[in-house]
């Protein structure tokens, strides 16, 4: 456990972490502190002032919380007159300039200016003269719009650009109140993980063009997930809305801290393959090459099982500790051997030191926890005299040109569970859709050995069956996620002590000590 | 009245040159400074009583004391030379006509601190003044006085000019440090003090030009001899620059502890014939302004200064006649820190340029008397929330001017002009 240290806030004795700033310490208990500049992953700069607190006794008495370490004993003021005064004054000065342009902003309703506003300001405006006027809607790039006069120069972007991505395109340019951000000219944001100040940034004045004026912050269901893009396995949250007489889609992915993986970042990349979840989707089962019911695909997908001579199960690197672990079993019941064959889901040489990696998938880890091959020979070796080929979400025209699939395809039967549509469900005998991850539930092993679970985030109107039960369907003896986990348990040496259903929020190592320390 | 201690070589010509001022005592004292321990030095200094000359009047000493000890980091020097505060003109008066008694301050600093590295901080406006003290400084290299021994003894030291980009914010300290390091002039919050981490993270010491330039008085004639001038709490003399509106404005070295008035009225040759007095800025546009009847007991030291609440400042006296309109004398000083404002902290980003537009709305005829009210209360708002004392320049003499003159105000408000003599 971390080392603690009591001290007092508003006369009550308190116990925190040592070695924290007052923000974080109190921020832990529930006590909070108001501040737009600080943030945790960029440090304190002490410029917005928001956070100003009284020390009693001390020697300077009011100092920025921000960049204050707890001490024993220190006596810290936070519902003092004065400092609930100096609050409302930094208010005041932080909107006498701004726009307040909270009903055509992407920011209200997640704002820092507002949420202070309410909480500890409420003062009407004394503001009787003409405020200063900025720029707006300048393309800062990396599909990132800035508004200078929202902007409330706290340089959580500029030091971002900084000390994160140390790409440096953006600056605080002039001074006094004409002070703002911009990029140097001609030299626009130019890195993959640009979009994240626009989580960054407290107030509207960094937004997304992507998700500009699609939807109200309030609207959207925050779900808590794990990003499908990298074998980062960066935590995200999908925010996901139903409009009345539609269906529930998804509008934006944005990280989720998770220290142990990904901090408080996501890649733009990554970010942007909520796309993926809500267009181009498989709807309709197709059989032949027509338009199908789902019990008829499914009949055919069985009668293919039991007409094949010999079958092969492909499953994807992005399925499911549990899915995979169902398919297993399947392809164990109807004597198929197993691969994991997808080369194609790795860019060789696209990773880079922070975040994103080669692999595209999600959970290639799992594949050597549950001894899948993935490798091409294996899955050759496996296709030899075979005449049927089960793909589970496992999308063969990315590991393959379109030449040797045709080729692949000319003795070999080719059924596609599949979510998305995709060339190889175009050249499917069958195509049976199939529940995407934002749709379903599931553990991962990220690139690191670090196991994670994301939870049911979209509820569509017409919901896909989870690709659990489609094997079920096809003959697999697993019903469910949870029969799925006993069954891990007991196969996996590595996870026998661990809890599948409740794994934690950061997930777990899967090395012995880590393992270890959660059973105990 | 005046005494001649830092001007003693101003008057001689070509005193600029190394020779002439050698001649006339410069670098005279670097034996027996060497002779001394670092730490002697820095005792005298102590005993002398020298105070900080670039406003705040901090003893210069004491301030060198704060050094950690045992550090294995370098230490640095930084000479602020930025004087941008308004109505401040004494340090470039050190710079064009005695640079040498600067540098030899600069040595005296340095050994005393255990520093080999010096910045002379100068402002970007100071063409003149950077050419002059650049030859001076080559000239001090090539007579050895700088460099690898200096003046033949064991003790190397170098002296690099930096320019200023024409910054008022660059005055303050830690925002000169960051100017020298090459980032844009904005004040760091402190603690950490530059003394324990100042310049690329080294400790370092701050002076102004005129504190480092007293230096060598002090070590030739003993901490005594110049405490033989000035008051006991302020001891030794002081280079006055004298402006507004006075029949003799100009630069006047003077022993601290003297009246005001007697000084505006026999140095400085008093106010216009037909003109009365109506306020005193005592040391710099950021120090609060004296009534009339305020300056009659003031006597110009810090303890004076600070019994009738405000400062002694960087000893630049602006006299007001009857002539002057005080709301727009506010306006100028307001626009004066507006403009200079960092722009980084939003007390003083956001509240300084409000100030402004207030006190022009009432310029303009349309203020009321809940705008005056604003004004004072703003002043107050900002005031020492910000990262550095900036906008505490701004609103303290803003502040004065608001208590002391607040008819002025009212009369604009009231329409029209106030009262006050006809230019």
């Amino acid at each position: 456990m971390a080392e603690k240290v009591k001290l007092f806030v508003n006369g009550q004795e308190v116990e925190v972490e040592a070695g924290k700033n007052l923000i974080d310490a109190f921020g832990a208990i529930g006590i909070e502190i108001p501040h737009l500049c600080y943030h945790p992953a960029l440090g304190a700069d002490g410029n917005c002032r928001m956070c100003l607190v009284g020390i009693e006794d001390g020697r300077p008495p009011l100092v920025p919380a921000c960049k204050t370490k707890v001490a024993e004993g220190m006596k810290v003021q936070l519902d003092a007159e004065k400092i609930k005064k100096i609050q409302r004054d930094i208010m005041e000065l932080e909107l006498i300039n701004h726009p307040i342009d909270c009903p055509i902003c992407d920011q209200a309703g997640e704002c820092k200016l507002q949420d202070y506003y309410m909480k500890y300001d409420g003062q009407p405006s004394r503001m009787t003269v003409k405020p200063v006027l900025k720029a707006k809607k300048m393309d800062f790039g990396c599909g990132v719009v800035h508004d200078q006069e929202r902007c409330v120069l706290c340089a959580r972007c500029v030091r971002f650009t900084r000390l994160i991505t140390k790409t440096g395109e953006l600056g605080i340019v002039n001074r006094t109140d004409a002070a703002r951000v911009n990029i140097f000219p001609g030299r626009p944001l130019n890195n993959r993980y640009a979009l994240n100040v626009v989580d960054l940034c407290p107030v509207g004045a960094m937004t997304s063009r992507d998700f500009r004026f699609k939807q109200r912050a309030w609207f959207l269901t925050k779900s808590p997930s794990i990003c499908h893009g990298c074998s980062k396995g960066c935590n995200i949250f999908i925010d996901h809305n139903r409009e009345k007489y539609k269906d529930d889609v998804i509008y934006r992915y944005r990280p989720r801290l998770n220290e142990k993986v990904n901090g408080y970042f996501m890649c733009d990349e990554g970010r942007m393959t909520y796309k993926l979840e809500n267009d181009n989707r498989l709807g309709t089962p197709r059989v032949n090459g027509r338009e199908a019911g789902f019990d008829e695909a499914i009949e055919s997908v069985r009668r293919a099982v039991s007409e094949a001579k010999k079958a092969v199960v492909l499953i994807s690197p992005n399925a499911s500790l549990e899915q995979m672990f169902a398919a297993q079993q399947f392809a164990a019941a109807i004597n198929a051997p197993v691969s994991g064959y997808s080369d194609g889901y790795v860019k060789a040489g696209d990773g880079d030191d922070f975040l994103i990696k080669d692999d595209k998938s999600a959970n290639r880890a799992s594949f050597a926890l549950l001894g899948i091959d993935d490798s091409k020979t294996a899955f050759e070796a496996a296709l030899n005299g075979a005449d049927l080929l089960l793909s589970f979400d496992n999308d063969l025209s990315r590991s393959l040109s379109g030449d040797a699939l045709t080729q692949l395809l000319a003795d070999t039967k080719l059924i596609m569970v599949a979510s998305s549509q995709t060339d190889c469900v175009a050249k499917a005998a069958v195509a049976v859709p199939v529940a995407s991850y934002s749709e379903d539930a599931g553990s991962l092993v990220n690139c690191d050995g670090r196991l994670q679970s994301y939870e049911v985030a979209v509820v569509k109107n017409q919901p896909a069956k989870s690709l659990i039960e489609v094997l079920h369907l096809c003959g697999g003896e697993i019903k469910s996620n949870q029969e799925a986990r006993a069954g891990l348990q007991a196969a996996v040496a590595v996870l026998k002590d661990i809890d599948l259903e409740q794994i934690p929020a950061e997930g777990i190592a899967l090395t012995e000590s880590e393992v270890a320390h959660v059973a105990a | 009245m005046q005494v001649q201690v830092l001007s003693a070589r101003f008057d001689i010509p070509d005193a600029n040159k190394i020779e002439i001022a050698k001649e006339h005592g410069a670098y005279a004292t670097l034996d027996k400074v060497f002779a001394m321990q670092p730490e002697e030095i820095i005792e005298v200094v102590k005993a002398s009583g020298l105070r900080g000359r670039g406003g705040a009047g901090f003893p210069t000493g004491l301030k060198w004391s704060f050094l950690p000890k045992n550090i294995d980091k370098p230490v640095y020097l930084a000479v602020n030379s930025d004087e941008s505060e308004p109505a401040t003109f004494k340090d470039r008066f050190i710079l064009v006509r005695d640079p040498h008694m600067l540098i030899e301050g600069i040595i005296i600093c340095c050994y005393a601190i255990k520093s080999h590295a010096a910045y002379i901080y100068i402002r970007g406006e100071y063409t003149t003044q950077v050419k002059v003290l650049q030859a001076a400084i080559d000239e001090a290299y090539a007579a050895g006085y700088l460099g690898d021994s200096v003046a033949g003894h064991d003790y190397k030291l170098d002296v690099t000019v930096h320019r200023g980009a024409g910054a008022y914010v660059c005055g303050e300290e830690t925002a000169l440090l960051e100017s020298i390091e090459g980032r844009k002039g904005q004040p760091r919050s402190k603690p950490p003090f530059p003394a324990v981490e100042g310049l690329y993270g080294c400790p370092t010491i701050i002076n102004n030009v005129q504190s480092i330039a007293s230096l060598p008085f002090i070590l030739t004639n003993g901490a005594d001899a110049y405490k033989a001038y000035g008051t006991e709490k302020s001891p030794g003399t002081h280079l006055f620059g004298i402006s507004g509106l006075v029949k003799k404005p100009g630069m006047y070295e003077l022993p601290l502890g003297l009246p005001l008035l007697e000084v505006i009225d026999k140095v400085a040759g008093g106010v216009r014939d037909g003109r009365t007095l109506k306020g005193v800025i005592p040391g710099g546009s950021s120090t609060p302004v004296l009534t009339p009847e305020e300056a009659q007991t003031v006597t110009l030291d810090y303890e004076s200064m600070a019994a009738h609440k405000t400062m002694f400042g960087s000893g630049g006296i602006v006299v007001l006649d009857d002539t002057v309109d005080m709301v727009k004398l506010v306006e100028n000083l307001i626009y004066f820190y507006h403009h200079e404002s960092c722009g980084q902290c939003t007390p003083c980003r956001e509240g300084l340029g409000w100030m402004l537009k207030i006190v022009r709305k009432i310029i303009r005829g349309e203020g009321t008397t809940a705008d005056i009210d604003l004004l004072t209360e703003l002043c107050d708002n900002i005031e020492m929330k910000t990262v550095c004392v900036l906008s505490a320049a701004c609103t303290m003499s803003t502040r004065s001017y608001l208590n002391k003159f607040r008819h002025e105000f009212e009369a604009y408000v009231a329409g029209g002009a106030p009262a006050q003599a006809a230019m």
